[in-house]
């Protein structure tokens, strides 16, 4: 045995299962296996979240794609089934610098690895992951394939190039419940860290693209009977549910390809308060004939800086998008109501300079505000309709993993069915503050 | 929302002298906030007693004063500046504290400056436990439970509430002091009456214990908008019980799945709004119980700490210059994240790799004291290393400690073979060694679950270190040739260094190194940059890594720019502080300003050389010979200094030197010129220098006779000293024979060497600069304690106050001859003792010395940065020098400042090994008023009168005379033990005899535990003594009574206190030290 293999095979990590990362444009990184056995193919794309590996693996936004990990080792505080985002991961794949084998928490009920094994999910580890991140900066996000156990090269390849693009593919038709459900808060074993709900008030309707568990948690504690629906469910029928509010969720793909909700959208919008969150928000962007546009590599992480337009609070927020708004394609700026300005400007965080929320004038319905400027890049993360009761966010309200600064967003969309017009203007700190327990 | 622009100036506190518990971390936080708020437009005026800071130099603020940090000296400061602000958040405990009490005081009202960044009630608030409590338990955030003692019998009753072991945390000590765990009723006994004592309000909480539970810390900043934002989370390896700054420490938290974690974020920033700190960078620390998650909060810091040092250098996120910037006005989405040069700072970095902080002790100076760690701080210093894991960071930082290790174990350090059940008591009791017996135990059948169960650490530790000493299990024996890439590879990946794959393979560190670069094996340099790669970065601040083989740095070719490579002195310890760092980080603003590309290269957090504004580039790595060698080969420099960083560089300079690497400065050789006791002995021979006769020895026969030769008393020591390290003096044979006996062990390769002490001689150091050519004397310090006290730890004045011209005349020949004669081409200091005006060279270091910043504030002529202009090749007769120390018109005193405190039952005794952690500086026109000011400095007031206690040894008897008269003439009742009383009385001194120590209650101590003493003179009698002289100065060190175990001392303080019945102390800014006119060098 060679002495590499014999020093690892004493150590917690045991026998080495090559493996292999191949991407689209010909780079192939050699690892060892940590998941399942087998060949996986997606878009690559990476995470900067230093914990919630568990909830990301889980996440139905991540279909279709294969997860980079930037932290360096995973897995260190095990698996917990409740941190879960859905009942089964919905990613291709997992890429890893390195990978725990004996994890260490109170409430770990497994290693990551048996974790993905189990489930069927190919990963990797072993690679060095910020050289590999680096290169998705520099080139954009990319096809790739992971590969663990038999394999050939060639094969591989050619089983790449034939994998179809991320553009303009429905993969929330795929991680969408397949049935209308009604949504039950579980008190699981995070209830030592998390509030009590408060008592139902609002009948909510939940279109489910890939909806996260947190996201239906985060209606339900702030008051909402959900009601889970599958994701092309046309209107009249979730309005025939006669619901107080429709929410629309986060999901997996290219939002152009998911015409079927964002028709539904169309004419849900003035009928009912509606909240959307990441591809939800996307929808109702959609839905008043907004172009979106693909980022070069994306937001995927939880420690991006969004402000408030309308509060100049920052919030520290959680992330998955690859497509986002572009918010001209609104309509035209307002300039009384944008502080003069008649112009767009790509750059969104010309208004957090000037400290306006400008509005644009939608042809289908009305006016709508910019709420939301994402700090590092200035892109558009919220928008909020001034002529009907409806409002969303291209980022993570619900966190899991990540910051709960945005957390009052759910809040919000209650004062929203409230039929206040001031609902979005909420103290952060306050409402952070609510969901926990100490 | 911009700067505010009602204020303009802003009176900055510094952290005064370096103690345990407040280290050079609050130079890195001052100095960079005086460079943010003056970039600003803001005049600052700086307040900081300690000359040894990067903070105190005369061009970081408009006004510097190096003063104490009393009430009446920074009221007299403040009604001369008028500052419009006070930013008190960045001077650590000293800084709040002082601000606190100049508000208290009335002075901040008196003159109309306001607090910035956080105000009185939300210090108080942060600091008063009942506050605190209350605080939490409005906002549901659990602390411990507990209750107040003001007395033994009130902290029984609440113990017998909560139960043994109880944690005692006295009231408003700084780094916990006077804390413990009592684990029994004596132990509460002895904890609270000393805690009680310490305490300046006499209240101390006793706690419920959460020993073992989990610690974590969150620095957090928040904006006067409310923004807030976690910089950086740390996870303590070593679990409740051992104070923070004791413990090893991981960056970010490693075992908190993303409910845990979020939930103690918002806790986090909860606590910041309701303690009220408006804007800036606090540390809130958890302890989170592993059994069932329960979290409690331990405690708040509204300021900046340790902490946000290390996850400033853990992240690349610049706490201190943004909490400078929130707190004149901007939010944190108006600052500008350094690093990318695009994002804002309002956002929470994200590490792709792991931290690692390990702090470094130095128990074996203080005998006698518990090495058991334990709520009260006692390391003196630390360092930090980065990795790809917690493996490969872990290794690092072992390495970097320079304690003689190589990494977990492995590295040929004997380690004795022990039977598995002798490990417990190892493992048990939380230690600077623990971490050590956790690999010896690993590798003796322990599993990671048993060491658990005996230390408490978590499992994720210890099973990553059971991996660490897996690898280095299979190694062993294999030799080097079975080591293949592959393997090298994963050995390094755990971060065994070559020194321990050479142990393991029976090689040496050399050929390790030439197979491992065969076989190709070389680490990638990676950026720290606040995203994970994210963002670009622009920002040079490397850390080395086997993780991966993409390196980022575009090192090795040539720029337009030469490149000079600046080795820093590694973590701080006694006999090499911060002295050493502000020598490099000088270096490097020098050669800056000289156009030369400069990089840095250290692994402490706390200092100024490790800010990565600092120099060109800044790489936070170990300094051994194979880190400096990776770097070098990646970077090429075109010279590397080695002799600004104290002993660390020094120790590399003559192995880099045989692999070519081009040393600036003094060559090696001359290094070892003046090292080599034989070489330079012939070198003072052939200049006509005395020196003290000496011989060497390597067995108790030779040292016999060695001793014989030269005479009694003799200075002894090992022939490898750091900082006077196993250095004594001896009167007699049978002492030699006892240090013979316990010298063996502290160097066993090295020879003894032995020294005629030149008893009752005056000591003095001389600081200069030499280009080869012209000598530039630099300065003249005359020590206050005789020769024997180590020079680090006694005070000196410059310049000297009693030395004739004609003895200054004999000591700058002596040092022009020198400086020629060994080649030194920088600095060199010499130290002199002068006896019946014969002038004897007792030793001379070509490389920067302690006093070096000290000089340079006392004198305006900057030492090392002239040092790195040498050193770069321009010549002293270019340079426009400022006159010398000669026509100076005030003096400058140094005084050292003992961490005795700190070490119950350390003998509070100077000698020759040193034991300082810090220093002071006071100016004043006159010597005894400089001295004053030093006191005040430390002790932050005098007597005003009261009753001093006098014992002296017989040899003193006659020079104590005139001191007791002195303090008779201050109003002192004078109290003396009967032999002492024999003397003063015969000299018509008035005083009353009290019991010595050993005779029957009520003695001396009694007397200083009732508050009946306010100040003691004890000289020692003989060497070592554990006998009454041990156990008074342990007494007046545990009821802080101002105590002098010298007669130079004594006499200095009598001095001092006459010059504050005579004079107002008159503050004097750096600024306003009078130029003259340039006598060019001489």
């Amino acid at each position: 045995m060679a002495l590499a293999e014999e020093m690892r095979r004493a150590t917690s990590k045991g026998p080495l299962r090559p493996a292999v990362l191949m991407l689209e444009d010909g780079t192939v990184l050699e690892g060892a296996g940590c998941g399942a056995e087998g060949a996986a193919f997606g878009e690559l794309c990476f995470n900067t979240s230093l914990e919630g590996y568990l909830e990301v693996v889980t996440d139905p936004s991540y279909a279709g794609q294969i997860v980079v990990m930037t932290y360096p080792q995973i897995g260190n505080y095990g698996v917990n089934p409740d941190d879960a985002q859905s009942t089964h991961p919905a990613l291709r794949g997992l890429v890893v610098g390195d990978m725990c084998r004996r994890p260490s928490n109170w409430r770990s009920t497994g290693s990551l690895p048996d974790f993905l094994a189990s489930e069927g999910v190919v990963a990797i580890e072993g690679i060095d992951t910020r050289a590999l991140v680096r290169h998705l900066r520099e080139h954009g996000a990319m096809k790739a394939a992971i590969a663990c156990g038999s394999f050939d090269a060639a094969d591989l390849a050619a089983r790449l190039a034939a994998e179809p693009p991320l553009q303009g593919r429905n993969l929330a038709a795929g991680v969408s419940g397949a049935r209308q459900r009604p949504y039950r808060l579980q008190q699981d074993s995070r209830s030592f860290a998390l509030a009590q709900p408060s008592a139902p008030r609002y009948r909510v309707a939940a279109y489910d693209c890939g909806v996260k568990d947190s996201i239906l948690a985060g209606l339900a504690r702030s008051g909402c009977e959900v009601t889970a629906v599958p994701w092309d469910t046309p209107a009249a029928e979730v309005l025939a549910l006669n619901p107080d509010g429709v929410f629309l969720s986060n999901g997996p793909g290219d939002p152009d390809a998911v015409a079927d909700t964002y028709r539904q959208v169309q004419e849900l919008l003035g009928k009912v308060p509606v909240f959307g969150i990441c591809l939800g928000h996307q929808m109702i962007c959609k839905a008043a004939g907004a172009r979106m546009v693909k980022l070069k590599y994306g937001h995927h992480g939880g420690n991006h800086p969004v402000m408030n337009l309308l509060t100049g609070r920052v919030e520290i927020t959680a992330q998955n998008h690859g497509f986002n708004l572009d918010f001209p394609t609104l309509g035209p700026l307002i300039p009384e109501l944008s502080g003069g300005a008649a112009d767009h400007s790509a750059d969104l965080r010309r208004w957090v300079r000037e400290g306006i929320a400008p509005a644009v004038a939608n042809e289908r319905f009305g006016t709508i505000r910019l709420t939301h400027v994402n700090l590092n890049d200035g892109t558009a993360e919220g928008i909020a309709f001034e002529d009907l009761p409806a409002f969303s966010v291209q980022y993570h309200p619900e966190a899991s993993p990540g910051p709960n600064d945005a957390g009052y967003l759910f809040t919000a969309f209650t004062r929203l069915m409230d039929g206040r017009k001031d609902f979005l203007a909420l103290d952060i700190a306050e409402d952070r503050l609510a969901g926990w327990r100490f | 929302m911009p700067r505010r622009e009602d204020i303009e100036s802003i009176l900055v506190i510094g952290s005064g002298p370096i103690v345990i518990g407040q280290a050079c971390e609050f130079d890195y936080s001052g100095t960079q906030a005086c460079k943010a708020l003056r970039s600003e437009g803001y005049r600052i005026v700086l307040a900081n007693s300690n000359p040894a800071t990067i903070m105190t130099d005369p061009s970081l603020a408009d006004r510097t004063y190096i003063e104490p940090l009393t009430v009446e000296s920074l009221r007299s400061i403040i009604e001369r500046e008028r500052p419009d602000a006070l930013l008190p958040t960045l001077g650590g405990q000293t800084g709040l504290n002082a601000a606190v009490a100049l508000a208290e005081a009335g002075v901040l009202d008196e003159f109309g400056v306001q607090m910035l960044g956080c105000d009185l009630e939300a210090i108080r608030k942060g600091e008063d436990r009942k506050l605190f409590n209350q605080a939490m338990d409005e906002l549901g955030i659990q602390t411990a439970r507990s209750g107040y003692a003001y007395s033994l019998q009130d902290a029984c009753d609440i113990t017998a509430g909560l139960g043994f072991p109880v944690v005692v945390r006295p009231s408003f000590t700084l780094g916990g002091a006077g804390g413990g765990i009592a684990h029994d009723a004596a132990e509460l006994q002895e904890i609270v009456s000393q805690g009680l004592e310490l305490s300046p309000v006499g209240e101390v909480l006793i706690e419920e214990s959460i020993e073992g539970w989990k610690e974590f810390e969150m620095e957090v900043m928040r904006d006067r908008k409310g923004n807030g934002i976690i910089v950086c989370s740390i996870e303590n390896l070593d679990p409740m019980g051992v104070h923070t700054g004791d413990s090893i420490t991981v960056a970010p938290a490693q075992t908190l799945s993303d409910v845990e974690y979020q939930r103690m974020r918002t806790a986090s920033l909860a606590v910041l709004e309701k303690i009220g700190v408006h804007t800036g960078g606090s540390n809130v620390q958890f302890a989170v119980n592993p059994e069932d998650g329960r979290m409690v909060i331990i405690e708040m810091n509204p300021r900046v700490s340790r902490s946000s040092a290390l996850a400033s250098k853990a992240t690349g996120f610049p706490i201190a210059k943004a909490a400078a910037l929130l707190a004149v006005g901007y939010t944190l989405d108006e600052i500008t994240n350094d690093i990318t040069g695009t994002t804002p700072a309002c956002f929470e970095p994200s590490i792709d790799y792991c931290v690692v902080k390990v702090p470094r002790f130095d128990f074996e100076k203080f005998k006698g004291t518990d090495d058991t760690l334990s709520t009260r701080m006692k390391a003196v210093g630390e360092v930090m290393a980065i990795g790809a894991t917690f493996e490969e960071a872990l290794g690092k930082a072992l390495r970097s400690l320079e304690d003689g290790r190589s990494g977990l174990g492995a590295d040929g350090h004997r380690e004795a073979a022990r039977a598995k059940e002798d490990y417990r008591p190892l493992l048990e009791r939380p230690t600077s060694a623990r971490i050590i017996y956790l690999g010896c135990a690993l590798r003796h059948g322990w599993t990671p679950a048993e060491v658990h169960g005996a230390t408490g650490i978590d499992m994720f530790f210890l099973e990553r270190m059971a991996d660490v000493v897996a690898v280095q299990e299979v190694l062993r024996g294999h030799s080097l040739d079975d080591i293949d890439a592959d393997a090298f590879r994963l050995a390094k990946r755990y971060g065994l260094s070559d020194a321990q794959i050479a142990f393991l393979c029976g090689s040496e560190e050399a050929l390790v190194r030439t197979r491992r670069k065969a076989l190709g094996v070389t680490p990638a340099f990676r950026t720290v940059d606040t995203c994970a790669a994210e963002f670009e970065s622009s920002t040079s601040y490397h850390y080395k890594t086997y993780g991966g083989n993409a390196s980022e740095i575009d090192g090795g070719c040539p720029g337009a720019k030469p490149k000079a490579m600046i080795l820093g002195a590694g973590p701080n310890r006694i006999g090499q502080g911060i002295e050493f760092d502000y020598c490099c980080v000088h270096a490097s603003y020098a050669l800056r300003e000289a156009g030369w590309e400069t990089i840095m290269v250290n692994c402490n957090p706390e200092t100024v050389s490790t800010d990565y504004e600092t120099s060109d580039k800044l790489y936070f790595e170990p300094l051994t010979y194979e880190d400096v060698m990776d770097i070098i080969e990646a970077e090429r420099p075109d010279g590397v200094i080695v002799t600004l960083g104290g002993q660390t560089p020094l120790k590399l300079a003559p192995a880099l030197q045989r692999a070519g690497v081009p040393i600036m400065g003094t060559a090696p050789e001359a290094i070892d010129l003046a090292e080599d006791r034989d070489r330079f002995a012939r070198i003072l021979d052939e200049l006509g220098i005395a020196y003290p006769p000496a011989g060497d020895a390597c067995t108790m026969q030779e040292a016999a006779a060695a001793a014989q030769r030269i005479g009694y008393p003799l200075l002894v020591r090992p022939s490898y000293v750091l900082g006077g390290r196993g250095m004594a003096i001896v009167y007699d044979s049978a002492q030699l024979e006892e240090y013979v006996a316990e010298a063996a062990r502290v160097s066993p390769d090295h020879p003894l060497y032995l020294d005629r002490f030149l008893e009752s001689a005056i000591e003095v150091d001389l600081d200069c600069l030499c280009d080869g050519t012209d000598v530039l004397i630099g300065g003249v310090m005359e020590h206050i304690e005789e020769a024997g006290i180590h020079s680090g730890d006694s005070a000196c004045c410059l310049p000297p106050f009693s030395l004739s011209d004609g003895i200054l005349d004999r000591l700058e020949s002596i040092a022009r001859a020198l400086a020629l004669r060994l080649g030194v081409v920088g600095l060199l200091n010499i130290q002199f003792a002068i006896k019946d005006q014969v002038v004897y060279v007792i030793e001379a270091n070509p490389r920067a010395s302690r006093t070096v910043p000290f000089v340079s504030k006392a004198t305006g002529v900057p030492l090392a940065k002239l040092a790195a202009r040498i050193m770069a090749g321009e010549k002293l007769s270019r340079m426009d020098l400022p006159a010398g120390y000669r026509t100076m018109d005030r003096f400058a005193v140094k005084e050292a400042v003992m961490p005795f405190g700190r070490f119950p039952g350390a003998d509070a005794l100077l000698g020759p090994e040193m034991k300082s952690t810090g220093e002071v500086m006071g100016t004043a026109r006159s010597f005894p008023a400089a001295y004053a000011k030093t006191q005040l400095a430390i002790s932050y007031e005098l007597p005003p009168a009261g009753t001093v206690f006098i014992s002296v040894a017989d040899r003193d008897k006659r020079a104590i005379i005139s001191i007791a008269r002195d303090f008779e003439r201050l109003g002192f009742d004078v109290v003396s033990t009967a032999g002492t009383a024999k003397a003063l009385r015969a000299s018509g001194i008035a005083c009353q005899v009290v019991s010595k120590v050993s005779e029957p209650s009520p003695h001396i101590v009694d007397l200083m535990a009732a508050g009946k003493v306010q100040l003691v003179i004890n000289t020692p009698y003989g060497n070592g003594s554990r006998g009454d002289g041990y156990r008074l100065r342990t007494a007046a060190v545990r009821y802080g009574i101002p105590y002098a175990t010298t007669i130079a001392a004594a006499q200095a303080l009598a001095q001092a206190m006459e010059a504050l019945r005579r004079e107002a102390l008159e503050p004097a800014a750096l600024q306003d030290f009078p130029a003259r006119p340039a006598e060019g060098a001489v």
